[in-house]
């Protein structure tokens, strides 16, 4: 397997990070209006279904796309799907909870920041391992409050 | 409602896993290939999951709107980006980034259609949520 090593984060690789979650606002609103037409389980069905199509299309088209289909990789490298899936529903539980919209952003929030401080620190699925830094506490303490700021702001 | 709770931290915790476990596949196959097994998985589950009690073909499809279709192939650009990402600015830094860009893209998305809210603490956000993308960017490796 070859051996991943991070990159220091020039500013092509974190606008592109940036612009996918550009992209993510995008796919919630379109995912959001099949939700509003059908329900939650169709919504996603159609997103996953359709997505599935458009790559397959893009790795026929495209050999320099595919390398290869399995990649020697083990079974769980997998179930990033099964994840994704599930991650659907539980957002659809939570927010029509007590917990609000606002609420289910805060601690997913939470829950994205503690995971991926853990993932760096041990270097889990068999990415790079880091020891996350005081810039990197810096940076999460900066954004998440500025994520707060938003949604408080939006909920105003 | 602390059920909910524990929903909505675990759902935080399965969108950094997943982009995790993409990442690893994507290294020994392609960041597309990734994507395209994530949302074969992901369809397969939740046909799975439909046949289990959910409609395959609710009512309402056809008066779905054809751009809103679009969804599904941003997905693979999503994921796929991720799986490419992850491997080269490990998990906190794309996790924070892919966060900046949904919460600025909102606030513009918002301000477009017109919601309303405060203008004042949106602005502050967005100001820090840039002021952490420049200090990320100092890191050496």
């Amino acid at each position: 397997m070859p051996e991943a090593r991070l990159q220091k984060p020039s500013p092509f690789l974190l606008l592109a990070a940036f612009g996918s979650g550009a992209l993510l606002s995008l796919m919630i609103l379109c995912n959001a209006t099949v939700t509003a037409h059908t329900n939650g389980h169709f919504s996603s069905l159609a997103a996953h279904g359709s997505g599935m199509l458009a790559a397959l299309i893009v790795l026929a088209a495209l050999p320099a796309a595919r390398r290869s289909w399995r990649g020697g990789a083990p079974l769980w490298a997998f179930s990033g799907g099964l994840m994704g899936a599930v991650t659907v529903a539980l957002g659809t539980v939570a927010v029509n909870s007590p917990l609000a919209l606002s609420g289910m952003i805060a601690l997913g929030l939470l829950g994205q920041v503690v995971y991926s401080l853990l993932a760096d620190r041990f270097g889990w699925f068999g990415l790079p391992k880091r020891r996350p830094d005081g810039r990197d506490a810096l940076v999460v303490g900066l954004i998440l409050a500025g994520c707060l700021l938003i949604v408080w702001g939006g909920a105003a | 409602m602390s059920l909910m709770i524990f929903f909505a931290l675990l759902a935080g915790v399965l969108v950094g896993s997943s982009r995790s476990v993409n990442g690893r596949l994507a290294l020994t196959t392609s960041a597309l290939m990734a994507s395209f097994w994530n949302h074969a998985v992901g369809f397969g589950a939740l046909v799975l999951a439909g046949l289990a009690g959910f409609s395959l073909w609710p009512e309402g499809v056809g008066a779905i709107p054809l751009w809103a279709w679009v969804g599904g192939p941003l997905g693979v650009v999503f994921i796929a980006s991720g799986s490419w990402l992850v491997a080269r600015l490990g998990a906190v830094v794309t996790a924070m980034m892919v966060i900046a860009g949904q919460m600025v893209s909102g606030v513009v998305i918002d301000l477009i259609r017109g919601l309303p809210g405060s203008g004042m603490m949106r602005l502050a956000g967005v100001l820090l949520i840039i002021a952490g993308m420049v200090i990320a960017q100092g890191r050496k490796r």
